[in-house]
């Protein structure tokens, strides 16, 4: 800390006595100490609330609609096709939520939208007695019930079954009463994400509230008590990264992995009724990359976090760039060449010597993030 | 409150007037001088938690959740432990699937400890949507309500006869109202699908407050009304011939908040001298402020075979438990109904609606499992006291600020730091919480901005309940540093103790009795100088 106050210090000298110069010609020259760097976020940052945390967050609205028409669907034809289409649904649902969890902050959490969407772990004893006796579900007396009977993981028990030996369903296993609380299940997951969406670009609690992107992308101005400067937003996002990478290597593969095979615990395991996890994790670090790079997967090159790293140090933003593409990689390589679930790899002798090649990867770009990336913060000239 | 100002004063002369200074050129003789202003010792101060403070996390929601950078590996390891256990959300027992995560409630107002201390802050302001009077508390809910029988007399002393002046608990009911349950908890479970205790319902009320140059603000208050109890189904405070407990005259209610759960550890280690030097119960300084000790019951030392199991209260919203791990295993017992190695008991336990559950259901979820211990291993409990001992204090932000420097004077002027006491140094040696203390929170100068004392905060912050040796005006200073990272943490949060108030301006006005002369000043100050002292507040 020595050396930032020093230079923090000498910064503000350097300001203060370049005000004092009176003709202006030079007002443009400032002096910046070697250990510090410049860069003007305000792109970068408007860019990554648009492109995309809103941009996220508006097609999971989208897919939470397309599930919950998915759902009224197969109540009102129970078929084996409806049943996939809705089991599609859900994973593509799920795509914008994981990915969206590289930056779980503001109305997500303060709107208690996370534990209703993804509570863990699910309680299906009490799912089990609510579906023998009770009919007649609606949204509004849902949203009043506990978390750990709605939200993905119920639903993908009741769309999957157990995935103990497979991730399939036949329709024939489905009841009528399933199928109905599926549907309240999805209608609330609709209203829920639509909140969501709204709380980023409309009002943050509904009411009066600022839209909380507004926030993000004017931090430090009068009345935002929110976020007091650029460096509030960008050290948000930084360790919204880390605490994914972290969540994602020593929580959701770490915890069911175990220390070795016989403590590996498949009940552990997120999203293992329809053996999405690999899918769920991979897109986490997606989740990782988008907020790095800027943009969507696919699509054209905008300012993230990445040009901030640049700015600083063009070896080391290359080098986390490959570290988050190797973590994605080694995460899908879980699989191996026969497409094998993570509930089952954490039991399969190779398969957990790819678990941890995945782990290591996820520890390498973690140690990145926290002591290479996070520290650029305090070399910031702001 | 405190005898004598103990606050030595640093003489300032505005840094930027001396560079300026420097510039004229001309080399004129300047004559005029430059007005002196006096600064607290405190005002350029960045590092509130001494050795603990996070640089990393200071300015964005993580502020509250970083571990205290000086915790050595074991500590670290210990801390990471006790932040999973400080997310782990519990479901009902028994739950074969996940038998270490059963033993919810069977009552409870949360399923973990995360959704009251959201990212370890302070929980979500509940919103009444528009077009609605009122919203049913639920899973989303981080407030709750306290609830005793008011005393015949007030208790002055605490003895085991009189169980150390604790509050009185509602026959069948107990000291909190638990308005969630896990499915079947009340008898009547098919029309009440996880209801708790009782149902309770929460609106607003407003009023306009001017200052004196005419500018407005609307504080708004939240009400509660509870009905259907589980002891007489379907009744309601207006029901004629009322037979619940819970709804009768003599039965007090209070809401509660979440509270930040950083710096804990530290504000336990502050020397109780320290903290008892400045006890002015009588006022002998004439500054209207008192400050007043709590004592209260120790589970820590009944648990050791103490006589007189009774400490200095520290925690809580009427300093009503004596450390961190009481106040956290009690939570961890109440709030979410797991037992644990201090609190082996359920809190319902003994109650008919316990009894009740137990012989419907057959459920192993008396408090203990199958082979009688405790829910939460001791291990797991000593965790998750740990991490909440050790959470970093964040940085100071904005600092150096020519307006937060004069609102830190404002601050001294108004008396603010009568009762928002500034700068303790922690113990050296010594235990917390009947514990071995972290290296890492020994000798620390810190700047929590609370005396630690209760005072009377005046009759519209009253919530009318005596709380051991605290009566029904008063409460404990709210400790300042972090606030003003509170709505970045959560941008739903509000202030005071049942989160009434939605920015710092709206806490101010709420103080009352022992504050008012302080609110009164902070009132009277221009529109500029109020906006600087809120700025100092925010940037703590």
């Amino acid at each position: 800390m020595k050396q930032l106050t020093y230079s923090a210090i000498a910064l503000a000298l350097i300001s203060t006595l370049a005000a004092c110069g009176g003709s202006g010609s030079d007002d443009s020259t400032v002096v910046v100490p070697d250990n510090r760097f410049s860069f003007v976020a305000t792109e970068m940052i408007t860019n990554l609330n648009d492109e995309v945390i809103v941009s996220g967050y508006s097609a999971l609205a989208n897919r939470g609609e397309a599930l919950y028409q998915a759902t009224q669907t197969l109540v009102a034809s129970p078929s084996q096709a409806n049943l996939v289409a809705a089991q599609d649904a859900w994973k593509a649902a799920r795509q914008p939520w994981e990915q969206g969890e590289s930056h779980i902050f503001g109305p997500v959490d303060s709107l208690g939208i996370d534990p209703h969407l993804d509570s863990w772990p699910l309680n299906t004893t009490d799912l089990k007695t609510v579906l023998a006796t009770t009919s007649g579900f609606d949204a509004e007396t849902i949203k009043g019930w506990n978390d750990d009977v709605q939200g993905f993981h119920t639903m993908e028990f009741l769309l999957f079954g157990d995935g103990i030996a497979d991730n399939s369903k036949d329709i024939g296993q489905m009841t009528a009463s399933e199928r109905d609380y599926l549907m309240g299940l999805a209608e609330v997951f609709r209203d829920y994400t639509k909140i969501l969406a709204d709380s980023w670009t409309v009002s943050h609690d509904g009411q009066t509230g600022l839209a909380y992107g507004e926030l993000v992308k004017n931090p430090g101005v009068a009345g935002n008590t929110f976020y007091s400067s650029q460096v509030g937003v960008v050290e948000e996002l930084v360790n919204g990264m880390i605490g994914i990478v972290d969540e994602v290597g020593n929580g959701k593969i770490a915890d069911p992995f175990g220390t070795s095979i016989d403590t590996a615990d498949t009940s552990k395991v997120e999203s293992q009724y329809s053996w999405n996890s690999l899918t769920d994790f991979s897109d986490n670090i997606i989740g990782v990359r988008n907020i790095y790079q800027g943009e969507l997967t696919g699509e054209a090159d905008k300012q993230g976090l990445v040009d901030f790293v640049k700015a600083a140090d063009s070896v080391l933003a290359t080098r986390i760039s490959s570290e988050i593409d190797d973590a994605i990689i080694q995460i899908r390589a879980i699989a191996g060449t026969n497409n094998m679930p993570f509930r089952q790899a954490i039991k399969d002798t190779e398969g957990r010597e790819r678990v941890q090649k995945a782990i290591d990867a996820l520890s390498t770009l973690q140690a990145s993030l926290e002591n290479d990336l996070l520290p650029l913060l305090k070399k910031w000239a702001v | 409150m405190k005898p004598t100002t103990q606050l030595s004063y640093l003489v300032a002369v505005i840094a930027c007037s001396l560079l300026l200074g420097g510039c004229g050129g001309s080399g004129d003789e300047v004559t005029e001088s430059v007005p002196e202003q006096i600064y607290p010792d405190y005002t350029d101060v960045t590092a509130l938690g001494g050795d603990t403070t996070t640089f990393d996390a200071s300015t964005s929601g993580h502020g509250f959740s970083t571990p205290a950078p000086n915790l050595n590996a074991p500590g670290l390891a210990q801390h990471l432990a006790g932040d999973v256990n400080f997310e782990t959300a519990f479901t009902t027992a028994p739950n074969s699937e996940h038998p270490d995560l059963d033993g919810l409630g069977p009552v409870f107002n949360n399923a973990d400890c995360n959704s009251c201390h959201q990212r370890d802050g302070r929980n979500s302001t509940p919103i009444v949507p528009v077009g609605k009077a009122r919203i049913k508390l639920g899973s989303d809910a981080g407030i709750f309500l306290r609830i005793s029988k008011a005393p015949n007399q007030p208790c002055v002393t605490g003895t085991a006869a009189n169980n150390y002046c604790a509050p009185i608990p509602v026959p069948n009911f107990g000291g909190q109202l638990f308005h969630r349950g896990v499915l079947k908890a009340r008898a009547d479970w098919e029309q009440n699908l996880f209801g708790g205790q009782a149902d309770v319902y929460l609106s607003y009320e407003t009023k306009v407050v001017s200052y004196p140059d005419g500018s407005q603000v609307t504080l708004k208050k939240p009400l509660f009304a509870v009905e259907n109890p589980f002891d007489a189904p379907g009744e309601t405070k207006q029901s004629s011939n009322l037979t619940s407990n819970l709804l009768q005259d003599d039965v007090l209610m209070g809401w509660r908040n979440g509270m930040p759960v950083f710096g804990l550890g530290l504000l336990e280690a502050i020397p109780e001298a320290d903290i008892l030097a400045l006890v002015d119960e009588n006022d002998t300084n004439g500054d209207k402020i008192s400050g007043r000790a709590n004592y209260v019951f120790d589970a820590v030392k009944a648990q050791k075979g103490d006589t007189h199991p009774v400490s200095l209260g520290r925690f809580g919203w009427k300093a009503n438990t004596p450390s961190v791990r009481v106040q956290s295993l009690g939570a961890l017992r109440g709030d979410i109904g797991i037992t644990n190695p201090l609190f082996p008991d359920e809190s319902i336990a003994g109650t008919s609606m316990h009894d009740s559950y137990l012989t419907r259901t057959g459920f192993v979820d008396s408090g203990s499992d199958e082979h009688g211990a405790p829910e939460a291993s001791a291990a797991f409990s000593d965790d998750v006291v740990f991490y909440a001992e050790t959470l970093a204090v964040p940085a100071r932000r904005n600092s150096g600020n020519a307006d937060v420097r004069e609102g830190a004077r404002l601050f001294e002027l108004v008396n603010c730091s009568g009762c928002h006491q500034p700068r303790f140094v922690t113990k050296s040696t010594g235990e917390i919480g009947g514990k071995p203390m972290a290296e890492a929170l020994k000798g620390q100068t810190i700047y929590p901005f609370s005396d630690m004392l209760l005072h009377d905060m005046g009759d519209e912050l009253a919530d009318g309940r005596p709380d051991f040796l605290a009566n029904g005006n008063e409460w404990r200073t709210r400790p300042l540093w972090g606030i003003g990272l509170t709505k970045t943490v959560n941008p739903q949060a509000g202030f005071l103790h049942d989160g009434r108030a939605a920015t710092i301006e709206e806490a101010i006005l709420w103080h009352g009795g022992e504050a008012q002369t302080s609110t009164d000043k902070f009132m009277a100050l221009s529109v500029t100088e109020r906006t600087q002292l809120i700025d100092f507040v925010m940037s703590l």
